[in-house]
């Protein structure tokens, strides 16, 4: 999967999961403090990525990541590991 | 004449009680399985065969010579008992006498006595196959012992098993610890024991009326505390007014409050808080926050069915209660259905509803949908420090073992509630 299909995907996710405006939705965005996810969305947010792209994360690292951005690229790190 | 305790192959029939232990270690009344055999052969070399995934874990905490130490068992005349038997004051089995082997209605070993010329050919690293082999060369006998086969016998057995242990110890009527003027015995005075240390604050009640009460060494029991025999209060563990009714056997080392029955309560769990806990089994370092209830009973008064290797199993009972677990905890306010399955290192969060009948090891189940649990090593090492215990080398590698065994299931039950 390319880095373009993978960052609509996270937005996807992301817009569904916190019930945020698209447009909200970018690289530079914080979940915690943009995008108002909380410990337990945060814990919601990794399993609906995981479900979505069929992948494995490792829970601490995953729930480290702060903003879309670099949960893009950690995603999109997993998918290339995992051969997705 | 030596004594060998061994695991059977059925100990997944036991799970999660026997994901952290083996079958002989499981609490029955005031002590675990092994404990009655040790206490019945007191005097006689002990050790002990597990399934190889648990072993090196074993070998860390009960020593290296005792656990799977084929040396050993090859060395002299053996006398074999199956580990998941319960023994009460009642079970015929001898240390000395010819060679046989006992087995139960639906063939399961109870024991088996070897000589050491026997063994040197029946021996095999491999339980089953040694078992075979032992029964192809020894007389059968038949044997009414009990042998404990799922999760909720020991529940069920915990009452009697209690009463034998009460009996055995033998010290009845004595009070080595503090009983406060205070605090009344209700009944015949020769039903309780109160070990050294142990100290009963005013307004407890003990009634022995229905059945023995045991009070272990360096018990505290605070005011406004009813216990109700036969129960058994293991070292160390403090009862904060607790409504302990029949059949409890909790400890060591446990803070427990609010309303128990016919519960077995592993050493360093904690129900600190109200809430009802009722023919219920929890292993160690489980923590059960305020407000946790757990049904023992259907309305409809129907037998109850629970979760065993994935399938729902009828137990045949209609009182059956929680199964949980070590290193599970549960938030504040959680209710657990009749018949449930927690696995070990879960969190289950409350959210005013009931939870579901199963809930894996290594999962949170928060708001009816369960998530890859997070940080639990660390959360076990740091409770297991709160009360200065720390966690073993081999005993993490086996928990990240069965981690690891169990992901695909942890996996199934994500993806189940994950709506995308």
């Amino acid at each position: 999967m390319d880095i373009t299909a993978v960052e609509a995907k996270v937005k996807e996710v992301v817009v569904k999961q916190l019930k945020v405006s698209a447009d909200k939705v970018v690289p530079t965005a914080e979940f915690v403090k943009d995008l108002g996810a909380d410990s337990f969305a945060s814990i919601e947010l990794v399993a609906a990525f995981e479900v979505a792209f069929d992948i494995e994360m490792e829970e601490d690292s995953a729930l480290s990541v702060k903003t879309v951005g670099d949960a893009t690229k950690f995603i999109k790190q997993a998918c290339d590991k995992q051969g997705k | 004449m030596q004594v060998v305790v061994f695991e059977d192959a059925k100990f997944d029939n036991l799970y999660p009680l026997t994901y952290m232990r083996p079958t002989f270690m499981l609490k029955c009344g005031h002590t675990m399985l092994y404990e009655k055999i040790v206490r019945k052969f007191k005097g006689t070399k002990v050790s002990y065969i597990v399934r190889d995934m648990i072993a090196a874990f074993m070998k860390e905490k009960m020593g290296a010579d005792v656990i799977n130490n084929a040396n050993q068992i090859k060395s002299e005349d053996t006398l074999f008992i199956n580990g998941a038997v319960l023994l009460t004051a009642g079970t015929k089995i001898e240390l000395n006498g010819g060679e046989e082997i006992a087995t139960a209605a639906n063939g399961d070993v109870i024991y088996a006595r070897a000589l050491k010329g026997t063994l040197a050919k029946a021996y095999d690293a491999d339980i089953t196959k040694m078992m075979s082999n032992l029964k192809a060369a020894l007389k059968k006998v038949p044997s009414e012992a009990y042998i404990v086969e799922w999760p909720w016998n020991l529940v069920q057995k915990n009452p009697s098993a209690i009463e034998d242990d009460f009996k055995i110890i033998g010290k009845g009527g004595v009070i080595e610890g503090k009983l406060h003027p205070m605090a009344a015995i209700l009944g015949d005075k020769k039903n309780v024991y109160i070990a050294k240390g142990a100290d009963i604050h005013p307004f407890v009640c003990l009634d022995v009326t229905a059945g023995p009460i045991i009070i272990d060494e360096d018990v505290t029991v605070f005011p406004f505390t009813r216990i109700e025999g036969p129960n058994a209060v293991g070292k160390k563990t403090q009862l904060f007014g607790t409504n302990l009714r029949t059949g409890s056997a909790i400890g060591p080392v446990c803070r427990v409050g609010g309303e128990v029955e016919d519960a077995i309560i592993h050493g360093h769990s904690n129900k600190y808080h109200d809430g009802f806990l009722g023919h219920a089994y929890l292993c160690e370092w489980v923590n059960l926050g305020a407000m946790t209830t757990n049904s023992d009973l259907k309305n409809d008064y129907g037998p109850v069915s629970l979760y065993v290797k994935g399938e729902l199993m009828d137990t045949g009972d209609g009182k059956v209660g929680s199964f949980i677990g070590d290193h599970t905890k549960t938030s504040i306010g959680t209710l657990l259905n009749t018949g449930t399955m927690v696995g070990m290192m879960s969190n289950v969060v409350g959210n005013g509803g009931v939870a579901p009948k199963y809930i894996p090891s290594f999962s949170w189940m928060m708001n009816d949908k369960f998530f890859k649990a997070q940080k639990s090593m660390e959360t076990a090492k740091y409770a297991m420090g709160r009360r200065k215990c720390t966690m073993g080398a081999e005993e993490e590698k086996y928990i990240l073992a069965l981690k690891d065994m169990m992901k695909e299931d942890v996996k199934y039950w994500v993806r189940k509630t994950t709506v995308i």
